[in-house]
Order: structure tokens, then sequence, then C-alpha cells
């Protein structure tokens, strides 16, 4: 080994390791990653050349219109090159979302967000070093960078925020969902999107193919590795990460103590036993963001969660013109349920037939889809923070059939509460209190009245 | 073009955006903790106050970006529903839920 204490800091070389770096390698890419680059270089080069030659209106035109001609010669015909357009664009999105789904926790969450888009100070520094460099202004060192430097992340952030503006805008032209206006809105946003990522493309292609100092970037797209010298210079935190990890493997085979220390190593190592400690806390910490925030098993800080919540029961008002809700959705599944039976009877009821008009499902409503989605977006939260189970929520001096027996009483209650004051908790105590609704705030009182009041009678079945 | 956007939805383009809503609304009620019975009725016993913060700060929220929205024009408030006040149904309906919520643990 050449380094027998790693550097917390790049150090000059010596000539012997400048020759022993250059010649090994080191893993930088994984083979998923490197396939996923070059589909999705493929398909931009196609989506920009037939999407070019697609806008022909003259007030967008950006292509000449001999290459017009040219593109719509190779394929017949304008509309062939639109579902050409439109099929590679689609299967761009399938591979994402097939990718995403089941690459989500290795790369994504991982690798896209640790390491392509958090920006550290490092990064900002090197940011304003990097520019007064090329401007001639300074000769400052570039700050140590990690697996991808600042100027990679800054387009990597760039491309993530545009990539599902321009496969929404896409599905949404392709498809005409929604009015006219939003189709629209659509084909510029979609123009706008792509033109900022084709200028950052620009810069990256450059970067990768013409830069010389880049030259093994670019060959680690093909082969996945990078000399270690190219890192060591380049990407120094990512290439310290690399030899620490090295030397704990190394460690755990040999099962002595070597010199790991993120400052030089000079303390002496603890136990093996403490080492594996070691090593489980820096996984957790490399574990990262995603994980810190949405698998572990406590709840979120209140205010958190509230703030989620009142942002989506704004999106709601925003999109829908009306508040979340629960018990609404239900009646309709029931009048459903009822108008299937006993058609006759619903349209007698004074009180059902408000929900079943003739011609119109009642399950065609917000509150109904609604509903499906709560049920997903619970399952997944709870699945993320390993919170699945069945169990009954009980307290410790009742029994699991004594709690059935009084859900069901208190479920009939809440029901016939909740329909009997148009509205649940969520539907008129949320939604109605949130665009201030009398009714809703009397609502909410007596909710509260009634429960603390409640309380002390059922003691038994909580505390 | 003002808020809300309904109106210019296809039949599609609603059902997706109803799913989406409903899929955040879940998860964080159920981040926030309301899908157990015990957190939902600890605040009733003085334990843990954890419903009452999360649905305050939402309310406020919401209230904050509405109020906002439709001052600058763009949020049509006419086209917002807003439920309708019924006092006494209301107080009453709110009665019978309190007490099935905390017999039941909602």
């Amino acid at each position: 080994m050449d380094f027998l204490t790693i550097p917390a800091v790049p150090e000059p070389l010596t000539f012997e390791q400048t020759e022993a770096m250059a010649q090994r390698q080191i893993k930088k890419h994984h083979v998923a990653i490197i396939l996923l680059h070059w589909f999705n270089a493929t398909v931009w080069l196609t989506e920009l050349a037939t999407g070019a030659a697609l806008i022909s209106s003259p007030h967008f035109r950006i292509a000449p219109l001999w290459y017009i001609a040219i593109v719509q010669g190779f394929f017949g015909s304008r509309a062939h090159m639109l579902w050409f357009h439109i099929a590679v664009g689609i299967t761009w999105i399938c591979v994402f979302a097939v990718y995403g789904t089941f690459g989500f926790r290795t790369y994504l969450a991982r690798e896209v967000l640790e390491r392509e888009i958090a920006l550290d100070w490092d990064d900002f520094v090197w940011l304003i070093v990097r520019t007064l460099r090329i401007l001639g202004k300074s000769d400052d060192p570039l700050p140590p960078q990690g697996i991808y430097n600042a100027g990679q992340k800054l387009f990597a952030l760039m491309v993530y925020a545009m990539i599902p503006i321009v496969m929404l805008t896409g599905v949404v032209m392709a498809f005409h969902l929604g009015g006219t206006t939003l189709v629209a809105w659509a084909v510029v946003l979609h123009f706008v999107a792509v033109g900022m990522v084709f200028s950052g493309l620009m810069i990256h292609v450059y970067m990768g193919a013409v830069f010389p100092e880049e030259k093994a970037a670019f060959f680690s797209m093909i082969t996945g590795m990078v000399n270690e010298l190219y890192a060591y210079r380049h990407h120094f935190k990512w290439w310290k990460e690399v030899k620490m990890q090295e030397r704990e493997w190394k460690q755990e085979i040999e099962g002595s103590g070597g010199k790991v220390g993120p400052d030089g190593g000079n303390a002496p190592t603890p136990a093996t036993g403490g080492s594996a400690e070691d090593t489980t806390t820096r996984k957790g910490g490399t574990g990262g963001i995603f994980r810190r925030i949405f698998r572990k098993p406590e709840y979120w800080p209140p205010y958190v969660a509230g703030v989620g919540l009142g942002i989506t029961l704004l999106m709601t008002f925003i999109l829908m013109g009306q508040g979340l809700g629960a018990s609404g959705g239900f009646t309709r599944y029931l009048v459903a349920l009822l108008s299937w039976v006993a058609p006759d009877y619903v349209a007698r009821n004074p009180y059902w037939s408000e929900y079943a008009q003739p011609g119109q499902s009642p399950l065609m409503s917000f509150l109904v889809f609604e509903l499906i989605g709560v049920v997903a977006g619970g399952f997944v939260s709870g699945w993320l923070a390993h919170r699945l189970r069945i169990s009954v929520d009980k307290g410790p001096r009742i029994s699991a059939r004594s709690r059935y027996v009084l859900a069901l009483v208190g479920g009939v209650l809440t029901g016939y509460g909740a329909r009997l004051a148009r509205g649940c908790t969520s539907g008129l105590a949320l939604s109605g209190g949130a665009v201030l609704s009398a009714g809703a705030w009397a609502f909410m009182m007596a909710v509260f009245a009634a429960g603390f009041i409640g309380a002390y009678f059922v003691r038994r079945s909580w505390i | 073009m003002s808020a809300p956007f309904f109106p210019m939805f296809s039949q599609t383009m609603y059902v997706i955006v109803s799913l989406l809503l409903g899929f955040f609304f879940g998860f964080f009620l159920e981040r926030a903790g309301f899908s157990s019975a015990k957190k939902l009725t600890a605040q009733f016993y003085f334990k843990d106050f954890s419903v009452l913060k999360v649905m305050f700060t939402a309310i406020v929220v919401t209230m904050l970006g509405v109020a906002y929205l439709a001052a600058a024009g763009w949020l049509d408030m006419s086209q917002v529903y807003v439920p309708l006040t019924f006092l006494w149904p209301q107080i009453a309906g709110g009665l019978l839920l309190g007490a099935g919520f905390i017999i039941g643990g909602y």
C-alpha cells in the first residue's frame, strides 16, 4: 500500500505514487448506470433530432427548412415522425419508471440524492473558484470534490428538475389530456424545459467528449473504471471514501488493527467490535438523507407533517376547488352499491337520490378516487417506515374482543355524526376550517368537547 | 386563467389528480401517526398533542395559502366549495362524532 495513512486533504504525490496510481483502476459506475446513460443519450439524440423537425410553426421553428424536409423524408410523413417521437418518449418514460421502481434504493436514493445533487459547502467554493479561474482572476486550488464535482451536480440538479416536466408535458401533448389551454401551456413548458436541458447538455457533451482533462470520465462511462490518479486529482473526497472502505474490508479480513481514521489515522484502533460498530454507523451515515427522512420508524415531527398536510390541502383547493374528505367518499360508495341492488329505493329516498343523479355515476367524484389514493399513500408511508403490521391498538386493560365491539359502536356514532354534520374531521373540520366555514369551527369544538368528556368514561380502552 | 383548475381537466386527468392528492393525504396522515388509534386518542388524556398540532398546522398553512391566492386574484373563491353552516346539526353531529371518536378510536 502506497499510503500509510490516508491524507485528509490532497497532498503532493511522489513520482512512484503517481506511477502506481495511474496504473490502478477503481470502479466508478455500475453497469446498470452505464447502460442507462447510453440509453438516455440515444433517446435524447433521437428526440432532439425529431423534435426539432416537428416544430413547423414559423414562430417557434428552430431548425432550417431543409433539415425538416430531410428528417420528414426519412420517416415518410410528419405523422410518422410524430408517432416515432411519441413512441420513443413513452419508452423512455417506461424505462425510467421501471428503473425508478426497482432500482429506487440502490440507484435513485443513493446515487442521485446523495452523490449527484447534494451540494455541500466545498461545492459552492468550487463553483466560485472555478469561475474565477476560467476568467483568469484566481490561482487558488479547487476544493476537493466528491464522486461528482459541483458543476456536474448543478447540471444533474437542473436535469432532474426538468425531466419530470418534459415527461409530463409530453404526455399531456401526446394524449391531449385536459383542455386546449392546458395543452397550449404544455407545449411552451416542453420547449422551455428541453431548452434548459439542452443548454446544459452542450457543456456536458463538450466536457465528456472533447475536454482533455476529463478523458477518464468519458471512458469510465464505457468501462465503469477510472484510474486512481484521476480520482485523486479530480474527485479527492470520493477517492478517500473508496480508500477508507478498502482498508475496512482489509481489516475485517485480516482481523488486525490497521490505520483507520478520517484525519490521518494516528488514533489507536479499537478492538474488532468497535470497528464493526464504526462500519455500521458509517453505513448509516452514507445510507443517507432518504433513509433518515423516510425509513425511520419514528413518526415525523407534528409540525413537519402538518405543513405537508397543509400543502396537500392547499393544492386540493387550487386543483379541485374543494377540500379533502373521507365520509363523503364512503357515502358515494354506499350509494353506488345501493343503486345497484335497489335503484328504486335510492331514487325515492331524498338523501340518497341527491348523489345518484340520472345519467351520472355516483362514483364519478373527487372523493371516491381520493380515498383510493389515501389507502395507497398510507400504505406506502407505513411500508417505508417499517410500520406495516396487523394489530389491535388498545390499552393494556382491555381485551381485543371488547375493543372490536367498542370500535363498531364508535364507528356507528362517528358515521352518523359525520353525515348529520355534512362532513367528518377531514371534510368539515380540516377543509372547512381552513376556508373559515363557521359551521366547521362549531363542529370542531363539539368534536373536541365530546372527546375530552367521553375520554373519562372509556379510559380503560386506552390507558 | 385562475384556479381552481378542475373545469379544464379531462375525465382521465381528473381521476389521476384525485388519486395523487389522495396519495399525499394518506401519506402525510400516516407520517403524522394518524394510523394509530392510541396516538389519536392520547390527546384526550393530555398525553400526546400531535394530532392537534398537525391539524392546526395544516389548517393555518392552507388558510394562509388560500387567503393570499384569493387576494392576488389567482384563486376564484366563487368556484371553491366552502361547507355550508347548519349550526345545530353540526354541533350535534360533532358531539356524536367526538363520542364515537373516543369510543371507537376512529
